[in-house]
């Protein structure tokens, strides 16, 4: 890393940036959690519609992990520990 | 012969003789000795190959070390700076993979009220077994989802168990089993497993089911 010269700090795009980054909850493949019971916490949880929960978990499935949300870093902790609580394996992530 | 759940009106209903609701039933308490917030060392009585099973005392015949996909082993004690359990890692794991000091924070905020909530829902497990009339494990809809969850919780250690931690683990199991005397404790432990992942996968059907109603 460097510093950059004083007259060229014009602006502090990386401070406002790391400010609006979202964050994601994560929900990574496991293969105990039976298909069915996973977009029933998706749609319980969330309030995900049906085919919105069966997409996400088929990318759980299929890819190995999905982004099931975003927002402000203390809803993905909360998202995070609820989904653990179902014994999903759930990770909350700044958004890159 | 059990029968899966089926929905009937408010309740979600199984049968299930006293042999196969004592399995279940002993399942939760143990599942319940290891989650609990509290968490003694005490490990039961190793003598009991049932009770070795979830205890985790006995190395099964599956859980080897240089399955297919050993190297991709997720690590799912990230930000955790001691050993233990693995169990303990599948039903708290990480919850920032990136970040171990996220990681530790995260861990230190959530887990012992993970651990209570866990407790609770076997608990609430055990006693709509034990309240079974004629062979009937009755859950209201209210229950289920602890019922669901408690089920999830014993079918993760069984498989922490098992070495059953991708889905290659799952195939390699199938195949492995094949080579396995009928009395290794495996076997057996892989029964359970799957009657289990049945009775889920029917609670789950017959609670859906009703919603859509």
């Amino acid at each position: 890393m460097s510093i950059a010269p004083a007259e060229q700090q014009t602006s502090e795009p990386d401070v406002v940036e790391a400010v609006d980054t979202p964050w994601i909850t994560l929900v990574w493949n496991d293969p105990v959690n039976l298909m069915s019971y996973v977009t029933w916490v998706f749609q319980t949880h969330f309030g995900y519609s049906k085919q919105q929960a069966e997409k996400l978990m088929m990318d759980v499935h299929l890819k190995g992990r999905a982004v099931v949300a975003n927002g402000p870093k203390e809803q993905m902790e909360a998202d995070t520990e609820a989904l653990q609580g179902y014994g999903l394996w759930a990770t909350f992530q700044k958004d890159v | 012969m059990a029968h899966a759940f089926t929905a009937d009106g408010q309740e979600l209903v199984a049968i299930m003789d006293e042999d196969e609701r004592a399995v279940v039933a002993g399942l939760c308490l143990q599942v319940m000795d290891l989650v609990a917030p509290t968490s003694t060392t005490a490990k039961g009585d190793p003598s009991d190959p049932f009770e070795a099973i979830v205890a985790g005392l006995g190395d099964l015949a599956t859980d080897t070390e240089d399955g297919a996909a050993g190297l991709d082993v997720p690590d799912r004690a990230f930000g955790l700076d001691h050993d233990r359990d693995p169990a303990l890692d599948r039903l708290f794991p990480t919850g920032n993979r990136e970040d171990e000091q996220e990681a530790a924070e995260f861990r230190r905020f959530t887990e012992q009220g993970l651990r209570q909530r866990k407790h609770q829902g076997l608990t609430t497990t055990v006693r709509t077994l034990e309240a079974a009339d004629d062979d009937r494990w009755v859950v209201t809809r209210a229950q289920a989802p602890a019922v669901l969850i408690a089920l999830t919780d014993i079918r993760l250690v069984m498989g922490e168990r098992l070495g059953l931690r991708t889905d290659e683990d799952a195939n390699r199991l199938e195949e492995l089993i094949e080579t396995l005397d009928a009395d290794d404790p495996a076997v057996f432990a892989l029964s359970i497993y799957d009657f289990l992942t049945w009775l889920q996968e029917s609670l789950t059907q017959a609670l859906i089911g009703e919603d859509d109603e």
